[in-house]
């Protein structure tokens, strides 16, 4: 078989069994892999009625056909289950190099069930699939548990340097365990499958972590014909910069593009500018402060991860990031200016295991529930304004659950209702809302709003693209857009590098190459829709409606950033008309019909 | 000709292992790779597979590279029945660069988007 291995994974943690199942030709030719696959077998197999955090609850880690091939930026895998947090299906996707690792063990997927009555890890050497008791690193932060794993897994099965050089560890910290609703997975020390809570997931079935080694292969379809397109790809993307680029700033010219046009998530989203990010404004300064070396995730020639060093005995020595989107959050819209204090914060999230962007859009939250007097400093025990570093013992009590700490850990929305200002938590189902200000372009709000697992940055794209800014066409776009990334996020390609409109057509060509399938921009735009109306009918059936559709008040009414507001009201209707769904948001039988989901969607609509 | 290896500027992408055994073997596994990248946290290190060694020796142990810490086993491009690297992982045949074929066309250099690879004449 080319592109797919054919094989998934079945690990019962109540039974402490694994299995290794046939994957059904089906699911790989309508939903190709990663995130398709994933929404389906969860539609099929969980009742999304339940608790996520419950043992019904399945967690799934996915690769696509694509995943280790060597299409560039083709190594993420994507993890799936409810979420925790916003009660949705969510499928995170996160790179380094567990994902290739998987992949080369001989299965797509991985699907997690049940519940295990110890702290376990789980060890993939291809065919070898261990489960070992985790007590002992229970209650250790994310790098140091890998560092314990391979220790371990060095004395067990005799591996040498190289292959614990090789292997691939997807994790949780504290935070997971301790299920806090947006605990991330983190891998390979500091990357992470970070939004919507399925750190907790994980720790609510006693995993701490698994690690994979693959020593097997992928196959190619059109070997020649790959090699040939990725060369002439590798040309084009030096000629016109693009290598360059994203492997001398990665996201870091970002925060200053945002922040010099006034689009920056500041102060709780008061407002789209901060002061303090101005001296960012030139990307090389960042470079200058902070950098050691450029990090690629496995197999990606543009590189935008980079490993940063700040001068602190209580951290590691080197880590991972921080990227734009933590920037902002746990930087500007914190009140924080100093690089160093921001790397500070982004560690210590990474370390915890939790998602910085949510984390950030909490602490901002309390930060102006202090200021506007409605959160007393005894509840705190310390005073917390804008850009007060009392905000990492903070991100400590939360991820320990210790004080105020066990309130914010069961997400934003319980804790602002708590203080009785529910619509200061910038958040859309529970998830806080990403970087770039979302008034300072209407049709980013609108790609948060209607997100099928909340305000999610790697599900909507970049806003100032040409032909994204026309009000004319955006909508359109935006339907558009979310189809291809569900399409992306199932082969797997990384959004980051493939989500413009320069290589739109990517996905195709490498799909067509590697599994010898091929499939129009049309066939796998159409596919990435089927995906997304069964992710939007999972939810439907978990009681979320159009209803949740929204965006707070702060960005709908108070024109806080270039004196607009987003005109949620007047662009949703369009929205669904584009979608093919009722008014009320909800997929018509004609349109399942056309998308082949007529029999999942029996009983929902 | 030679392959001139720039350690500071390797990124860790793994494109080069993925080029090799595309080019050697007609599927994608670094494992049966001649190229292979140690990763490590201040920076990365490529290592080209070298001659084969019938006996693993016994005089290696840490080397200081730019004060950091490395295995000298990591540096040394051998093929040796003591690693696990630079051999095929099915059958143990010790695999060797051969900068496919001549005149010397090496996939990995081409597919180093960082340039951190580079065929040189010899000097």
């Amino acid at each position: 078989m080319f592109g797919w291995n054919g094989r998934l994974l079945r690990i019962n943690l109540t039974q402490g069994t694994s299995r290794v199942e046939d994957m059904p030709t089906s699911l790989m030719e309508n939903y190709i892999g990663g995130r398709g696959m994933n929404a389906k077998i969860l539609f099929d197999e969980i009742d999304p009625r339940i608790d996520a955090l419950s043992p019904g609850n399945k967690l799934i880690f996915a690769t696509g056909p694509l995943t280790g091939s060597g299409a560039p930026a083709a190594s993420r895998f994507i993890v799936s289950a409810k979420s925790p947090l916003s009660n949705c299906v969510s499928s995170p996707c996160c790179g380094g190099y567990f994902g290739a690792n998987l992949k080369y063990s001989g299965y797509d997927l991985v699907i997690i069930e049940g519940k295990s009555p110890e702290p376990v890890y789980v060890t993939i050497l291809n065919d070898r699939v261990e489960i070992n008791p985790a007590g002992h690193f229970w209650g250790k932060e994310s790098s140091e548990t890998e560092k314990m794993i391979r220790k371990e897994m060095k004395a067990r099965y005799g591996l040498d340097n190289w292959a614990l050089n090789s292997m691939g560890i997807a994790d949780i910290g504290p935070a997971g365990e301790n299920l806090v609703r947006f605990a991330s997975i983190m891998s390979d020390g500091g990357r992470a499958a970070g939004r919507s809570g399925l750190g907790a997931v994980m720790g609510s079935k006693n995993l701490k972590a698994l690690a994979a080694l693959g020593t097997g292969q992928v196959n190619i379809a059109d070997v020649e014909g790959f090699r040939k397109a990725v060369m002439d790809f590798y040309k084009e993307a030096r000629e016109n910069g693009e290598f360059y680029k994203r492997r001398r700033y990665g996201t870091w010219g970002l925060p200053g593009r945002a922040n010099a046009s006034k689009s920056q998530a500041a102060y709780n989203f008061k407002e789209g500018y901060s002061e303090a990010f101005v001296k960012y404004e030139d990307p090389e300064v960042i470079r200058d402060l902070i950098r050691v070396r450029d990090e690629a995730c496995f197999s990606c020639p543009f590189s935008c991860g980079k490993r940063s060093r700040i001068k602190d005995p209580e951290y590691p020595l080197t880590a991972k990031g921080p990227e734009h989107e933590t920037m902002a959050l746990l930087g500007a819209n914190c009140g924080l200016g100093n690089m160093e204090d921001i790397c500070r914060a982004n560690y210590l999230c990474n370390e915890l295991g939790m998602d910085t962007i949510t984390a950030g859009a909490m602490i901002s939250c309390a930060m102006e529930l202090f200021e506007e007097g409605h959160l007393p400093e005894r509840d705190l025990g310390y005073p917390l304004e804008f850009g007060n570093t009392n905000m990492f013992t903070l991100l400590r009590q939360i991820a320990h659950r210790q004080g105020i700490g066990d309130l914010m850990a069961e997400g934003g929305l319980t804790f602002a209702s708590k203080y009785g200002h529910p619509e200061l938590f910038m958040g859309i189902k529970g998830m806080g809302i990403p970087a770039w200000h979302p008034q300072a372009f209407d049709a980013l709000g609108l790609q948060y709003a209607t997100c099928v697992t909340g305000g999610s940055h790697t599900k909507a794209t970049m806003p100032f693209y040409e032909g994204r800014k026309d009000p004319a066409h955006f909508v359109e776009f935006t339907k558009k857009d979310q189809d291809y990334i569900a399409a992306a996020d199932s082969g797997v390609l990384c959004w980051i590098i493939y989500h413009g409109p320069l290589w739109g057509e990517k996905l195709s060509e490498w799909l067509t190459y590697v599994t010898g399938i091929a499939q129009t921009r049309e066939e796998l735009d159409r596919l990435g829709e089927r995906i997304w109306n069964l992710e939007r009918l999972f939810n439907m059936r978990a009681g979320i409606t159009g209803k949740d559709d929204a965006l707070p008040p702060r960005i709908t009414k108070e024109p806080r950033v270039k004196n607009r507001v987003v005109p949620l009201d007047k662009l949703l209707p369009e929205y669904y008309e584009w979608r093919g769904w009722d008014k009320n948001g909800v997929p018509t039988r004609e349109k399942l019909k056309e998308l082949a989901l007529e029999k999942e969607g029996e009983g929902v609509i | 000709m030679r392959i001139k290896i720039d350690h500071k500027i390797c990124t860790g992408c793994k494109q080069c292992e993925i080029a090799c055994s595309l080019a050697h073997t007609g599927a994608v596994n670094p494992w049966r790779s001649r190229i292979r990248i140690f990763v490590g946290e201040e920076f990365c290190l490529p290592v080209i597979a070298g001659p084969y060694t019938e006996a693993a020796c016994n005089s290696k142990g840490i080397r200081m590279a730019e004060g950091i810490e490395v295995d000298a086993c990591v540096i040394c491009r051998a093929s040796c029945p003591a690693k696990s690297v630079y051999k095929e992982p099915d059958t143990g045949i010790p695999l060797k660069c051969d900068f496919c074929g001549e005149p010397p066309n090496p996939q990995c250099v081409q597919w180093c988007a960082p340039n951190a690879l580079t065929l040189v004449e010899d000097t």
